[in-house]
Formats: C-alpha cells, structure tokens, sequence
C-alpha cells in the first residue's frame, strides 16, 4: 500500500514538473514600452477589436520616417513573435524595421476570416476587410508613421487567416502589396478563394506583389495541399510582376509549422521587399 | 490550449495505467505467474485525430529479466480513410510506415503485466492529393517524408494463457523537444497518439 501511495505521488510530481516545462514554453512578450494598445469598433460589424502596434526601436527620435507595416491576424496568439523576430530580422538584414499591428479576436475568427457564409459561424470576411480598409489602415496610417503605400502593407495570416489574406488578394488587391500566408484553408467553402482569384485575375495579374506561402509537409488531413500547391501555381504561371515563395517545413503539421514559417516568411519578406 | 488539453488527458492516462499496474502486490503475483520471456502482439488501432486513421501493428517484446523489457513497433497506417474526397480534393493514397525499437520495464500483477517503453525509431509518410474542382485546374501534389520518431510506449497484457488479450498506447514526442520547446510543435504528436487493441502470443 505505502509502496502504491509512494508510486502515485512519484507519478503526480513528475506530470507536475512536465506541465510547468510545458507551462515556461509561453513566448516572450515583446517590449512594452515599444508597445501600443488601443482598440476600435467596427462600424459595419459592430465589434470591438484590440489593436497593439509593435513600434521599431528607435521609432520617433530622429527626424519623421515613414515605415512599412504587417497586420498581424490572429494577433493575440501571435503579435510579440512576430514583433520580436521583425526586429531581428531587420537588424540582421540592416532594414528598417516596420510596425507590427495586432488585430485581436473582435468576432470569432472563423466569422471574420471567412469570406463566404456556409454555417452560422462563417461569412464575416466581408464585413472584416471592409473594417480593415476604412477604419483601421486610416487610423494607423493618420496615427503613426506608417507609409501609405500599397507596397509597404503586408498581411500575415495562419490557417483561416492565410484564407482571409488570400481572399484580400483576390477581392481587393489595392489594399496589401505584400502577403504572408501559411498553412492557408484554401479549401473552404470549394475553394471558394481560388474562384474568386480567377475571377479577378485579369485586373490585378500585372500589379507587383510580394507572396509567401508557407505549409507544413505532414498536414496529410486530405485538404490542405493540393489547394495550396494549386494557388501557388496559379500565381506563379499567371502573375507577372510578383515575388513568389512557397516552403513546406519539414517534419511539422498544421500548428507546428506556423512559428518556423512565419521567420521563413519574414525573412523573405525583409531580403525581397 | 487544445494541446494543453491533451497532455492533461495523456498524463491521466499514464497515473491511471500505473495506477493499475500496482492493484495487487507485484512480488506475489511473480510468484504465481512466470515472467514472459518472448511475445507476439498483433493488435489494430486508431490515432486520436479524431480516429480517422487505421493501424496495424505488431509488438514483439522480449523480457530477458523481471524488470527489464525490450521491445520492437512495426505497423502501417492507412491515413485518414475517412476523408478521401473532400470538397473536390480526392485523396489518391496516405499511408505511413513505422519501425521503432524501445527498452523498458514490466511490472507483473496476478491477471495482467503492464509495460512501460522508451521506444525510438523512424517514420515514413507518404501521400498524394488531387484538386478536381471541375472550375478550376487538376492539381496534383505526392508528398513523402521520412521523420525520426520516439516516445514512450505503455502495453497492457491481460490473462496469462498462450493467448491473451493486449492494449497498447503510444505517445509520440518529436520534434518536442528537438526542434523547439514551444508546445505549438506538439500539434502532430497529439494528433498522432495511437491507440491499440490486440490478441497477444505467448511463445516462450
């Protein structure tokens, strides 16, 4: 019995240790005091999203400079990583930084990064985007140094948000010159995102675009890469005046191979731009 | 968080097991009940991505003393059998292949023996995709990768005839933590915990 007891307590204290190794994984915030936080809702869905902004380390001492900027979707989970290796890759590079803006949950994400309705939690994306073009690049472009060009926009997304970036590309290409998408859903709603491209084609093919896409190698869940294999392929035979990378990380799935292609992304990102 | 999850579920799992393993007083039951020094373990199973996989597997442990085991994992996955066609994307094949050979230890009880492995092997994935949307082009894409594989094994053996029935599950850890320790790269492992059911063979 004591022996029994001995071994319980042995196994408890040991799935403690591991919990608290696992728990001290968490990322590491980027600098508060380069941090920005502010919020807005959005006038056409009614919901109230969490901005930050991710300022460059000597932001606002020497004279007005106007940076390029990366919205981050799925800001909550991943703006102080993306902020963080801005900087170093920026430094590495001896490019000037840019602003990284945050845009936390204001709706579910599967409502805002959705473009098309096929249940009671999808089809925001519209709505999304339009909040995005008319009050948050505004307000960031009125509110900070941000240049107002297309070309110094970029839009990073994971997952649903590699869909909202994609759907960006293909509905509304005036607003992001530059795109970061990984492990996008291209699949959704019948690949509803590829149709709209090919739709649109005509009209943006021949504008400049930076493009990443980013995947892991062991998503085999049945959907994810002949969509994205397909979207790449769209763009590399169709576009003319586009810088084009696709990676598939090696070893990882769906989650796993997020963080490694958002610096393969930045990187490419920072040498191409 | 979802990950978070399932290690709290894997870790109940694992006290459980031990648990278990330590209802009835391992030196009496030796007593009774030989140590088995070579099994056979044919089992099927499923991964808990939601049990669209399918395994078969096969266990050949070798116990060379009380307390100290040796173990091989051989089996083939047939993946995610239960979405070949999905919005147009036709699944042509998924299958993985997995060796892995493992050393650890068995505690005996009157009716059962349990087993605890470090098990370390390779794993071989290949699959091919097709986009059909018929308002778009065909696309296809055949992906192979050869990844190491280790983690840590629990069997279960019940009744202590020839036959006897065994339950297996194993945890998969890489990459964490050789590629990182961000629990973001446990994403596949947690997916991928196998759960196995099987007749077992006693031959010595």
């Amino acid at each position: 019995m004591k022996k029994q007891v001995i071994l319980y307590l042995g196994v408890i204290v040991s799935a403690l240790v591991m919990a608290i190794l696992f728990g001290s994984c968490q990322e590491e915030e980027f600098n508060p005091s380069l941090t920005k936080k502010f919020t807005i809702k959005s006038a056409t869905n009614g919901a109230v999203y969490s901005i930050k902004v991710g300022l460059p380390t000597h932001y606002g001492e020497s004279a007005p400079e106007k940076y390029s900027s990366i919205y981050v979707l799925d800001g909550e989970e991943d703006f102080d990583f993306v902020a963080k290796n801005c900087q170093e890759i920026s430094n590495r590079y001896s490019k000037a930084n840019v602003l990284v803006i945050s845009i936390g949950y204001g709706k579910d994400r599967s409502i805002d990064y959705t473009p098309t309705k096929v249940s009671s939690v999808t089809g925001g994306g519209p709505e999304f985007l339009h909040f995005i073009e008319t009050q948050l690049i505004p307000q960031i472009e009125r509110d900070f140094s941000a240049d107002t060009a297309r070309i110094s926009r970029v839009i990073l997304g994971h997952s649903y948000g590699g869909l909202f970036g994609a759907y960006a590309l293909a509905v509304n290409n005036k607003l992001f010159g530059n795109y970061l998408l990984l492990s996008p859903s291209i699949w959704y709603d019948n690949e509803v995102s590829l149709l709209m491209e090919k739709q649109n084609r005509m009209s943006i093919k021949k504008r400049h675009q930076l493009i990443f896409l980013g995947i892991g190698e062991l998503e085999n869940a049945g959907r994810m890469q002949a969509p994205f294999e397909a979207f790449y392929q769209v763009l590399h035979d169709h576009y003319t005046d586009i810088h084009l990378e696709k990676n598939r990380e090696p070893d990882l799935d769906h989650m796993g191979s997020k963080n490694p292609n958002i610096v393969k992304g930045l990187n490419y990102y920072f040498q191409n731009r | 968080m979802k990950s978070n999850n399932y290690f709290t579920l894997c870790v109940l799992l694992f006290v459980n097991s031990f648990g278990f393993a330590q209802k009835e007083s391992p030196t009496a039951a030796l007593q009774h009940n030989p140590v088995r020094l070579f099994t056979i373990e044919p089992s099927i199973g499923i991964h808990t991505n939601f049990g669209t996989d399918l395994l078969f597997s096969a266990l050949v442990q070798w116990s060379p003393s009380k307390r100290f085991s040796l173990a091989s994992h051989s089996s083939y996955n047939i993946n995610n059998i239960t979405q070949r066609d999905f919005n147009h994307i036709k699944t042509d094949y998924n299958y993985s292949l997995n060796q892995k050979f493992g050393i650890g230890t068995t505690r005996y009880c009157k009716r059962s023996a349990h087993s605890f492995f470090l098990m370390v092997g390779i794993k071989y994935t290949d699959y091919q995709e097709t986009l059909q949307n018929p308002n778009l082009d065909k696309v296809s894409v055949a992906i192979s990768s050869l990844n190491p594989d280790y983690g840590l094994m629990y069997s279960m053996k019940r009744g202590w005839k020839k036959y006897f029935f065994t339950y297996r599950m194993y945890l998969p850890l890489y990459p964490w933590p050789v590629k990182s320790t961000d629990i973001n790269y446990t994403d596949g492992n947690m997916n991928n915990i196998a759960l196995e059911l099987g007749v077992g063979i006693k031959i010595k």
